[in-house]
This record gives C-alpha cells, sequence and structure tokens, in this order.
C-alpha cells in the first residue's frame, strides 16, 4: 500500500477492484499540519474520469505497471503517437497525456517512458528534467543576475513558464516536469 | 434527519468549538437529530459548563453528547456522518455503515482557509475502498465554498447589544467588567507570542486610554511575565493608560457579547476567527501556526480577500500588524499606523460582516449538500 501523497500522475490504483488512472495529483497542505490530494483519475475499465479528493495519508492500492521507452514520432491534431525502439508505434489521445501535455512539442528528442496497462498503453512520462527552447518572454525589466527575480515566458508549443529575470527569447531551459518549474538556463540540446 | 458528528479533541478549543456551536445549530434550525462523539469531555465542559465530564451519554441543548472511548460499543450509523477536521471514524463504525441498507452520507468537515484551491476541493468525493464514499466539506468565504456556522439569529442579537449602550453596560457588567471611561476595549485571546510585550508597552504610553480583557488562555504566561506577577481573576492591573483585566473562561454565548462589546478583537485558530468576524469590529488573527511555515500562505490569502475594497494605507497598516503579530516581532510601528486608520477599519469591518452574511451558512450548506445528494 501507498499513500496518496505518494501515488503520482500516470500511476494506477485498485479501488473497489477498479483500476484508476491518476491522471493529475495536487498536493495541498491544509489546517493544523495535515494536507490533502486532489486528483483527477480516470477508469481504466469503462473510460469514466472523476475529480476526488484524498487526505494526503489516506491509503491507496498501487497497481504495478508495465513501462517501455518510447520517443515522441508525431502529432496529429489531438494524437500523439510515440514509438519504442522496435519500430513499435503507440497512439495516445491529448486527454490521456493530461499530466505531460504542457511539455510535449515537436521535434522533442526526450527519452519518455510509455505505462501500460494489461498490455494496452494508458499514457506517457517524461523524465524529470527536460530542456526547451523559449519562444517569447519579455525583456528584463530590472537587470537582475541572481536568478532570483522571475518572470513569465512561453515555450515553443505556447506553455507559459516562470523563469529568471535574465532569461532571453531563444534561450534553452531546463524545467522540472513534476513541478513544472523553471530549474536553470541550459545549452541547446546536441 | 440523523447526524452523528465525530470530534477529537486534538489541542486547544477550536475542534470542540466548532462541532458544539454545528451540533446545536443543526438540532435548533435543522431539525436534525444529532449525537456528537467527543473523546474529550472536560474540553467541551469549558465552553459548557453544564457538561458532565463522566457521562457517557447526555442530553445538552437537544444535542445527544456521547463520550466517544478507545474501545467502541457498536450503534446504527446515523443519516448524515461528520468526521471533523479529517478524524479518523472507528474502523466498525465505517463497516456498519457500509453494512447499512440505507445510504450514508459521510463528510470530513475540513479546515478553514481562504486559499483559491479550497473552491476546487469543495465537495469533491474520495472513493472508499468499501463502497463507500467520503465527500470533502470545506468552510469558508466565498460562494463557491461551505461558508461560515452563523445561526440565525446571530447578527440581530448583535446589533441589538452594539446599538443599546445600557445592554452593553449590562452585559460588561455580568462579567465584573466596568469598562474605563472613554477607553478603548479590546479583547484579547491568543497563543503565546512574543509580540505581546511590545504591544502592551506601546499600549501603556499612548494617550487614550485602554482597557484590555483577556479571557484565560495560552497567552497569559506572556501576560504575566510582562505584568511582573500573577495576575488574579477579575482584578483589574494598571500600567500607563492601559488596564488589563483577566476573564475566566466562558460560555460560547458569553464571548460572542464580549467580542460584540469591544472596539477590537485579537482572536486565533478558526472558532474566535469567525465568532470575530460576525462582530463587525476590526479583528487580529493570530493564525494556528504549521510546520514548515506553511500558516504564512493561508495568512497571506485571507488577508488578500478580507482587504478588497480597503484603502491601500488602511490595508498596509492591517497586513503589517497582522503580520507583525504572527511573526511575534515589535508590533509598536504597525500599531501606529492602524491607529491612523481605525475609522476605516471599522467601517470596513463592518462592511465584510454584511458581505460574508450573504452566503448561505455552514450549517444549512451542509443540509443542502444533504438533500443533492439524496
Amino acid at each position: 500500500m501507498k499513500t496518496a501523497q505518494e501515488m503520482k500522475p500516470n500511476s494506477v490504483a485498485l479501488i473497489d477492484g477498479q483500476p484508476w488512472l491518476i491522471q493529475k495529483a495536487e498536493f495541498t497542505k491544509s489546517g493544523r499540519n495535515s494536507a490533502i490530494v486532489k486528483m483527477k483519475l480516470k477508469n481504466l475499465i469503462n473510460g469514466s474520469k472523476t475529480e476526488t479528493v484524498y487526505k494526503a495519508d489516506d491509503k491507496m492500492e498501487p497497481v504495478i505497471l508495465e513501462r517501455k521507452e518510447v520517443n515522441l514520432s508525431y502529432i496529429s491534431g489531438e494524437d500523439y503517437v510515440f514509438m519504442d525502439p522496435e519500430y513499435n508505434s503507440y497512439e495516445l489521445r491529448a486527454e490521456d497525456l493530461e499530466s505531460v501535455l504542457p511539455f510535449i512539442e515537436e521535434g522533442m528528442n526526450d527519452i519518455c517512458e510509455a505505462v501500460f496497462f494489461e498490455g494496452k498503453v494508458i499514457s506517457v512520462d517524461l523524465p524529470t528534467t527536460i530542456v526547451r527552447q523559449l519562444a517569447y518572454t519579455e525583456a528584463s525589466a530590472r537587470g537582475d543576475t541572481s536568478g532570483k527575480v522571475m518572470k513569465p515566458a512561453k515555450l515553443n508549443n505556447g506553455t507559459e513558464v516562470k523563469v529568471a529575470d535574465f532569461c532571453e527569447i531563444g534561450d534553452w531551459i531546463e524545467i522540472d516536469t513534476r513541478t513544472g518549474e523553471y530549474k536553470s538556463r541550459a545549452k541547446a540540446p546536441a | 434527519m440523523r447526524w452523528d458528528i465525530f470530534c477529537r479533541v486534538v489541542d486547544n478549543y477550536g475542534d470542540i468549538g466548532v462541532t458544539w456551536r454545528l451540533a446545536r445549530q443543526l438540532v435548533a434550525e435543522q431539525g436534525a437529530k444529532v449525537r456528537l462523539w467527543v473523546d474529550d469531555l472536560a474540553a467541551l465542559a469549558r465552553i459548557c459548563p453544564q457538561a458532565d465530564v463522566d457521562s457517557d451519554c447526555q442530553l445538552l441543548s437537544g444535542v445527544e453528547v456521547r463520550y466517544w472511548a478507545q474501545a467502541w460499543q457498536a450503534v446504527e450509523p446515523a443519516d448524515v456522518v461528520i468526521e471533523a477536521f479529517a478524524c479518523e471514524l472507528p474502523t466498525e463504525y465505517v463497516a456498519a455503515m457500509a453494512a447499512r441498507e440505507a445510504p450514508v452520507l459521510w463528510l470530513n468537515l475540513e479546515y478553514l482557509s481562504a486559499e483559491s484551491w479550497v473552491e476546487g476541493c469543495h465537495g469533491l468525493p474520495s472513493m472508499q475502498g468499501n463502497g463507500l464514499q467520503k465527500f470533502f466539506f470545506f468552510p469558508g468565504f466565498t460562494a463557491g465554498t461551505g461558508g461560515l456556522l452563523r445561526e440565525s439569529g446571530l447578527l440581530a442579537a448583535r446589533d441589538r447589544l452594539q446599538g443599546g449602550a445600557g445592554a452593553r453596560i449590562e452585559f460588561l457588567g455580568s462579567l465584573v467588567i466596568s469598562p474605563v471611561a472613554g477607553a478603548r476595549l479590546i479583547s484579547l485571546f491568543a497563543y503565546e507570542n512574543a509580540a505581546l510585550a511590545g504591544w502592551l508597552d506601546a499600549l501603556a504610553g499612548a494617550d487614550t486610554p485602554t482597557h484590555l480583557l483577556v479571557p484565560e488562555g495560552r497567552i497569559l504566561g506572556d501576560l504575566q511575565r510582562w505584568a511582573g506577577s500573577p495576575l488574579m481573576l477579575g482584578e483589574v492591573m494598571q500600567r500607563g493608560a492601559l488596564s488589563v483585566q483577566l476573564l475566566p473562561f466562558m460560555q460560547q454565548e458569553q464571548y460572542d457579547a464580549l467580542l460584540w462589546c469591544c472596539d477590537l478583537n485579537l482572536v486565533r485558530g478558526e472558532d474566535s476567527f469567525v465568532r470575530a468576524q460576525w462582530a463587525a469590529r476590526p479583528l487580529v488573527w493570530h493564525i494556528y501556526p504549521q510546520q514548515e511555515g506553511a500558516h504564512w500562505e493561508k495568512l497571506e490569502a485571507f488577508m488578500a480577500l478580507y482587504c478588497q475594497g480597503l484603502s491601500s494605507e488602511a490595508e498596509a497598516a492591517l497586513r503589517a500588524v497582522w503580520r507583525a503579530w504572527n511573526a511575534g516581532e515589535g508590533m509598536a510601528p504597525a500599531w501606529a499606523a492602524w491607529l491612523q486608520c481605525a475609522d476605516e477599519l471599522v467601517a470596513h469591518a463592518h462592511a465584510w460582516a454584511r458581505r460574508q452574511a450573504v452566503y448561505a451558512d455552514l450549517a444549512a450548506a451542509l443540509v443542502q449538500f444533504y438533500r443533492n445528494w439524496l
């Protein structure tokens, strides 16, 4: 058993005998040192979705999932096609990728992990750290070089992130996909 | 409509204060039959002296108060079950809920917070592993939350007391309080606070007299250190322009009326914090301190909501006092700025109470939630 707090997006919990994919999990401290986790769940048997809340220390039964390395092959509208090293392709809808969708873009070469339940692909995990290019950000307003002052920016796929004030359009940055937060400026991927 | 409310007293009087008010209101205004399960009857007896700490089952204000013993005795679950502040229900009781032919509405009554995420979580289900669903019910300050506890006659009673000098004097007299002529009347209910001494010094050195009323509580140690000697209940200690009077712990209705009588109320935690808002008088909130400073976000979230409509000067003054009080830092500069904006803060406290009164109260919202669920 794991606590609700330990269950991460793209993991599956067995609840009342039904497998539920955790598409999103938001941890929040409530009162007097207790905490809750708000989750978006998808039933892997009937496809129904629900929003739910758990106490952070509620016990959940995790399902062991098969995983396989994949790369993004192409995007066609709402369909995202990934391919494994044996050239097997796996198609997922945007709605299946909710937790990672903001960081998926054409041309990315991150080694991802496809997640399988009973032989069927159900989602994809990104690496913890990814490198993305800034498509737009305002020029530095304060000339801060410490990295503590943040400003809004947009990635090539339109996702908004907060970056250090000294970042410029065209810069490459590292992002923590668990939190969606900027980590540092980075070199362009080879 | 039968309700079981479970209250585990963790510390202080917030748990029992909120559940005791809720239980009574459900009985008095919603026609509910309520069992209140309490694991610490001594805590209840502090705010309800009629409570018998040795009784496993007693009827108080129409509420069946049950001692929540460690060894659980099987009972038939009610139609609506509230676990207050995420207290864990007895395993046997949960099993009985699952086995009950008619479904039971299971609610977790959560902590009060003004943070924006509350609206997104209020009323959401939580699937349990036994076929049961539990719903998270969040009190709050906006239409998207469960509201605040507010008895139907509360504001009218407040207005009667605040509208008549005689009624105010009579009530204060019942607590053996003779307000110092021309003095600002302040109530103080707080956790231990290093900022107290500096603030009391500022009050003592002020031109305007202050009469400070301090119900027994955790701030007493700091108060006595500042006074330099033990304070006796009821006795008035004088230093400069400041008179300090220690009051006995009182029943909830008395405390409400005390808040209504004061020009400023310093309150703490959850229950007294809400009651001070209904008093429609300026307040200073000592928030429950949490690990890793998690309470600061909650404090800032409430201030952001509460300060809407204030001038920038008054907002800055309020924020400065609240932050200094909660940080245990020197209050004198912030307090001086507060006094400059005192009139605006009074008007604002009225307006805030009026705005909050538009929303359904917590008990009514719970009943409505049950009806919708049915």
